[in-house]
């Protein structure tokens, strides 16, 4: 598929192909879509439920695992905390993990709820307090994404996070 | 980036609630962002992060496209910048001594490029395939198919005679290269006419 072949194909687009070419462009057309694998393509279509969803996307902006290399210069004792922020344009989640359980709070802070998201379609609720901090315990098995509605009508959605 | 009418509609029927307009563009667009994870080499648990991510991103941004037509540019950019935040946090937390190749590291901004180009141009053909009549499709399949048929299998599984296979080829491709898709995608200078011409396969 990305082979310099097919890149100097793809240039020379503007130009008359003969049946030859044509012909050997569809093929490969034909085997680009066939080597991608059915569950990804099905990923993608599902992914138009979440359309019309009033939830703001929150991107990870922080994860203290892509920054180890820091953190380990920095400190002298080894053991800490994985911390992670996800940012939206009206909130931030900040979570930290520990052994059992997903610490977190909400900024600014406000009351809520929160809901932990797996694939399979297992959603863990739990609830934000007054100062934005929540726990879902246990940490989610698998692929998660964490989904924040406040009681302000603030409706925030991460990313999917593995643990 | 070509003015594709027909990405621009896709567009703004997903953006208006038509499921269908979105499983179309998965269709077309899926083997692009396939293919830059398959670049990146990455697992299938990776890969399908990305792929969730890029395609959440697009549900989310599709009333917000400033240039619709843009679309494989757009998918192309967020899979290349997905792929590469899985690929550095991989390898920061596996403490890997090996650097990683630096050629993708950088947004290669011609392979990205080149990519679109590839993946507009599939889409096109794929589009304009679907649209010939089921006998040539039939036809230039078995053409294409790995390994080839013989000539006496095609006639005998489709009932025409050899001797208008090479000619109803040519008259498939032909139909292929006048399509609206192939037109779309700027290849107007493609056409050459070879009414019924004998191809030297």
């Amino acid at each position: 598929m990305t082979s310099e072949s097919t890149f100097r194909e793809a240039s020379q687009v503007h130009e008359s192909w003969d049946d030859e070419q044509l012909l050997a462009a569809l093929r490969e057309a034909v085997t680009a879509r066939q080597a991608v694998p059915a569950w990804f393509v099905d990923t993608a279509k599902s992914a138009y439920a979440w359309h019309n969803i009033d939830a703001e996307l929150a991107q990870l902006t922080y994860d203290s695992e892509a920054d180890l290399d820091l953190a380990a210069a920095v400190r002298s004792e080894t053991a800490s905390i994985r911390a992670l922020t996800f940012t939206s344009p009206h909130l931030t989640l900040e979570l930290e993990v520990t052994e059992n359980s997903l610490v977190g709070q909400i900024i600014p802070p406000r009351p809520g709820t929160l809901e932990a998201q797996t694939r399979p379609g297992v959603t863990t609720t739990a609830t934000v307090d007054e100062i934005g901090c929540f726990v879902v315990d246990p940490i989610p098995e698998g692929p998660f994404r964490l989904r924040c509605r406040t009681d302000d009508g603030i409706d925030v959605l991460t990313g999917w996070i593995t643990l | 980036m070509r003015d594709d009418p027909t990405v621009v509609a896709l567009v703004a029927r997903a953006a208006g609630g038509d499921p269908g307009a979105w499983i179309e563009i998965v269709e077309r667009y899926a083997p692009l962002v396939w293919s830059i994870c398959a670049r990146f080499q990455l697992s299938n648990q990776d890969t399908e992060d990305v792929g969730q991510n890029v395609w959440l991103l697009l549900v989310e941004q599709l009333g917000k496209l400033r240039e619709p037509a843009a679309l494989p540019g757009w998918l192309a950019t967020t899979t290349h910048r997905e792929c590469l935040r899985v690929v550095t946090s991989a390898q920061k937390s596996e403490r890997l001594g090996t650097k990683l190749d630096e050629a993708l590291q950088v947004v290669d901004k011609t392979a990205i490029d080149e990519e679109i180009l590839v993946a507009e141009r599939n889409a096109a053909l794929l589009a304009a395939f679907a649209e010939l009549p089921l006998f040539y499709q039939q036809l230039l399949s078995m053409l294409m198919a790995e390994p080839p048929h013989s000539y006496a299998e095609i006639s005998a599984k489709l009932g025409i005679p050899v001797g208008s296979i090479g000619p109803q080829r040519a008259r498939g491709l032909e139909r292929l290269r006048r399509s609206a898709a192939l037109k779309a995608l700027g290849t107007d200078d493609i056409g050459v006419n070879i009414p019924g011409g004998e191809p030297g396969a």
